[in-house]
């Protein structure tokens, strides 16, 4: 038992480490000056120091950038579960044809490629004369993420009790109340997954949220750094500013990493 | 939950007004092409000239086309665009950019008209010979195309020529810029010296050459060279070059300066050379598109950035070449380390013989065997096949034997878990 | 039980405005040509193109292995997250998601610049290797979470009559992971077909994929072709995930309780 938790360790950590050896590498060349990812000018915080003193080119258009993605991620991840979720329960209990399409239908924004449902949704808001900007935006991200939700919570569908819903219904439950203390419950692993990766969706989304902006000058993090790609190089100072993102997420799983411990240990003790 | 939301769609709403129109200046442009500080001095300026206040917001893009695609379809109302030099032909013989009033602006403050290039008045002449270009857009900054190399990989001799990416000396240590378009120009100029030389076709001509015979040649040529590619370079191929592992690659001058001072910082010596049989000439330029709300501002906006000063802060802030003729702009350039070259063509007679860097303004001998190609427009599909052509094919039969596999082991599982289907149904009926 | 079908209602209205008409759009676009007549030039350019059919042939052979990749490292990784004695983090399942929220641009351009340092030739491994890297935890998720809250009891009562420790996982604990292993597989499968900036990375940008071929259409204002590849890509993957999707969910569905 020993041996195999050993080994059992030994392969979550390796994986680990090679997931994350580019993230270390970023960091560690975020302590250098050279504007090219992987050349050494000697040691220096100067970037960091950039970033906040304001002598960085566009630090107020990175800042917005930042701010942005993480608005249009929390935006479209949080509707994108809710909706995915009741339309798993929906498409979990329809059959033949009707499932099919809904299946087909769904797994449409996984199969296209990012471009070209930018390049639909795009076609399709001016061909309805939407102005583009924030809400069209968000709603092409729901648009992605929801298939990712819905493709998380069947699994758990499938796993549940079918009659627990019913059950509650026949003891006196309100059928808001039955999704609410029966349903949530159960599938709230899957909801959890199918929020992270649609929040993880949204963050890295370029195309999309190119074609759906419009022209009030709102770029995400995506946008703004396929963009600085192209002429001369990467921007030097968005090596501290991913450090610093990925720290400060670090922090915040270790954080509920210990809470999380210290009351199951509690659980424990009683 | 709720709450939240509300919250959200009311900010959405509200940040999507953005107050009056008239008082917005929507500026399009490149990343990093800008020097950001001169941005709120312009609304200054803007402020003193006319009584009126406004605001600059500024948004990049990274690909010309989407960006005219979507002005194109979907008639976005950008006031003032950057595009590159096809692109403003494009534009231009479509009927997508609007007439520029100079005559609107004040002649105290008419840089626009004051700082002209020569050269970049002949450029644009080229661009279409029926509509002057000069009328409808004014150039930003500009650039030639060559070789950066490794000085101390490669001879300046070696590097003078576009055939050194097929030299063998250097197989695998090659990087190619993937576009098609910058690619198939001096390779042309290449394989048709011999008849440039001799007259026979001149350098004009070639650049409007987007026959079949042509295409074809091109094609060999690049297939030729294909084995010797370590890369098709999209974004990154000039960080290869300053850690030493390409060094050869067929790139703009504007890259290549960014590229030398960087290499330079880590001890690996870069140079470019526009190579002997001759070349391109890129630019961008403001442009006015169609659907602009706001043309005055995007007039004075385009004047600002022809003022000497502004234009030097825009070089020195971005690393690439303006395009304004003003003697201001050479008299910042002069570096008595380079030897003197004759910019006569690009700043007027007394610009004959000058101390300047010669990647960033060339030689005139060099200049005069530069032109500008031109939109392939409807013959771009004939360009991008032949692209494909050269760089694609990877499909080996491994991969055709792996999807047979694939599709045999789910056919199998298809008919297992029917006539295991079959069987439980059987049984339960008993 | 039928009324909770109704609950698929909202999705659908919202697909069909958000997914099925953009579609007609794209359908639109395929069918013309750039003058806006009607054709079918653009579906035959693509049949007739012997580039095109093995750029795509070979973007379905990279997303087969990057799947059984996925499968085969994210599979034992799910189990053992999802072990209660091996592992007593509920957090630590989140950590295989982290790296992906660094920008993928930097994070490709970083794992290229790895391989580069430590002399391994970019190709088709490291073309796999970025894929899987991207993938693997959207393979780890629905699996993990299968697991987590798998009925003991069902292992517990095939070791009581006898089954060996292998047997359980193979008779018992796999077939009930399976529909958490098919929605990795489809979250896996489909979106590689079509994934493209990794290839240009990894490759050196010399091996191309059909996402490549679309992508660049399109960047040349060549909307049509790019609409019909798209949509010719979606019709087949589509119409095969469907089916197979329809045989999983009825044979899971029939076998259990």
């Amino acid at each position: 038992m020993k041996a195999k938790r050993f080994f059992a360790k030994a392969y979550i950590w390796l994986l680990l480490i090679v997931l994350y050896a580019p993230i270390v590498f970023i960091v560690v060349f975020s302590f250098t000056e050279a504007k090219s990812l992987g050349n050494w000018t000697g040691f220096s915080t100067q970037l960091y120091q950039n970033l906040f003193n304001g002598s960085m080119q566009n630090s107020s258009g990175l800042l917005s950038a930042v701010k942005n993605t993480l608005l249009i991620a929390l935006a479209a991840s949080v509707v994108a579960t809710i909706l995915g979720t009741i339309a798993a329960i929906g498409i979990y209990h329809l059959h033949g044809r009707k499932r099919g399409v809904m299946t087909f239908l769904n797994n449409i924004p996984m199969i296209n490629p990012d471009i070209i449902t930018g390049v639909s949704l795009f076609l399709l808001f001016v061909f309805l004369g939407i102005s583009q900007g924030y809400l069209t935006v968000i709603l092409a991200h729901i648009t992605f993420c929801t298939p990712y939700v819905v493709l998380n919570v069947m699994p758990k569908l499938r796993q549940m009790n079918p009659n627990i819903y019913e059950a509650a219904l026949d003891l006196g439950a309100t059928p808001a109340q039955a999704l609410r203390k029966v349903l949530v419950p159960a599938l709230r692993p899957g909801m959890v997954s199918g929020f992270i990766l649609s929040f993880t969706m949204s963050l890295d989304d370029f195309a999309v949220t190119f074609f759906t902006r419009g022209t009030i000058g709102l770029d995400t993090l995506s946008t703004y750094i396929y963009a600085d790609a192209r002429k001369g190089g990467l921007t030097p100072e968005l090596k501290p500013l991913m450090s610093i993102l990925f720290l400060v997420i670090l922090i915040v799983l270790l954080v509920i990493n210990i809470r999380q411990s210290k009351q199951l240990s509690s659980i424990e003790k009683k | 939950m709720k709450k939240f939301l509300i919250l959200a769609a009311l900010s959405a709403v509200l940040l999507s007004c953005s107050g009056n129109r008239d008082q917005v200046l929507k500026v399009y442009n490149w990343s990093d092409y800008i020097d950001e500080s001169v941005l709120p001095e312009f609304e200054a300026w803007y402020k003193a000239q006319t009584g009126e206040d406004i605001k600059v917001v500024y948004q990049t893009f990274d690909v010309n086309e989407t960006m005219l695609s979507k002005i194109e379809k979907g008639h976005e109302d950008y006031d003032v665009v950057c595009p590159s030099d096809y692109i403003i032909e494009r534009m231009l013989n479509e009927g997508l950019i609007l007439p520029l009033d100079f005559a609107s602006i004040p002649d105290e403050i008419n840089y626009i008209a004051h700082n002209r290039s020569p050269f970049m008045h002949q450029m644009f002449r080229e661009i279409n010979p029926s509509i002057d270009a000069n009328d409808y857009s004014v150039p930003y900054m500009w650039g030639t195309s060559g070789i950066i190399y490794n000085t101390e990989k490669v001879t300046a001799e070696e590097a003078g020529t576009w055939d050194i990416i097929r030299n063998p000396k250097f197989a695998g240590q090659i990087l190619i810029k993937d576009a098609p378009r910058d690619v198939y120009g001096p390779v042309l100029i290449y394989l048709k010296q011999k008849e440039l030389k001799e007259g026979k076709v001149t350098l004009q001509e070639l650049m409007h050459d987007s026959s079949d015979a042509s295409l074809a040649a091109v094609e060999s040529y690049l297939k030729e060279v294909k084995p010797g590619v370590l890369g098709w370079e999209a974004d990154f191929g000039k960080d290869q070059m300053t850690k030493g592992r390409g060094v050869v690659s067929l790139n703009w001058s504007g890259d290549a300066v960014w590229a030398i001072e960087e290499a330079a910082e880590v001890g690996v010596s870069l140079d470019y050379i526009v190579p002997e049989e001759g070349s391109n000439v890129w630019f961008d330029g403001w442009v006015i598109p169609k659907y602009a709300k706001n043309v005055k501002a995007a007039t004075y906006f385009i004047d600002f950035m022809c003022r000497p000063d502004i234009a030097i802060r825009n070089m020195d802030g971005t690393g690439y070449v303006s395009a304004n003729g003003a003697i201001e702009v050479l008299e910042s350039q002069i570096d008595e380390e380079y030897e003197a070259i004759d910019l006569s063509y690009f700043f007027g007679a007394d610009a004959d013989s000058v101390h300047v860097n010669p990647v960033l303004y060339p030689d005139k001998a060099v200049i005069d065997r530069c032109a500008l190609e031109h939109d392939w427009g409807k013959d771009t599909d004939k360009l991008l096949a032949m692209w494909s052509r050269v760089k694609g094919d990877n499909a080996s039969s491994m991969t055709y034997i792996i999807l047979a596999l694939a599709l045999a082991a789910v056919l199998a599982a298809v008919i297992v878990s029917k006539s295991s289907k079959k069987r439980r149904h059987r049984k339960s009926r008993r | 039980m039928n009324k909770r079908s109704t609950w698929a209602l909202p999705y659908f209205i919202f697909l069909v405005l958000f997914v099925v008409l953009p579609l007609v759009m794209i359908v639109i676009y395929a069918l013309q040509d750039g003058s806006g007549h009607f054709t079918l030039q653009n579906i035959t350019k693509f049949f007739t193109d012997k580039d095109a059919l093995s750029t795509f042939a070979l973007s379905i052979e990279v997303a087969i292995e990057n799947t059984l990749l996925c499968i085969l490292l994210g599979y034992p990784a799910a189990y053992i997250l999802a072990d209660n004695k091996l592992n007593k983090s509920a957090v630590t399942v989140v950590l295989f998601i982290l790296p992906m929220w660094i920008n993928a641009l930097m994070r490709t351009l970083a794992t290229a610049e790895l391989f580069n340092m430590a002399g391994v030739p970019l190709g088709k491994g490291t073309l796999l290797f970025g894929m899987c890297y991207d993938y693997l935890p959207f393979m780890i998720y629905p699996i993990y979470n299968q697991l987590k809250k798998m009925d003991k009891s069902y292992a517990e009562a095939a070791q009581d009559l006898g089954a060996t420790p292998g047997q359980v996982f193979r008779k018992v604990t796999l077939p009930l992971s399976m529909p958490g292993v098919w929605s990795g597989v489809m979250m896996v499968f489909m979106p590689t077909v079509s994934t493209f900036a990794i290839s240009e990375f990894l490759t050196n940008n010399k091996i191309k994929l059909f996402g490549t071929i679309i992508q660049e259409n399109i960047n040349n204002s060549m909307w049509n072709y790019g609409a019909a590849l798209s949509l010719i890509m979606l019709l087949i993957i589509g119409i095969t995930t469907v089916l197979q999707g329809n045989d999983q969910q009825e044979e899971t569905s029939g076998g259990l309780i």
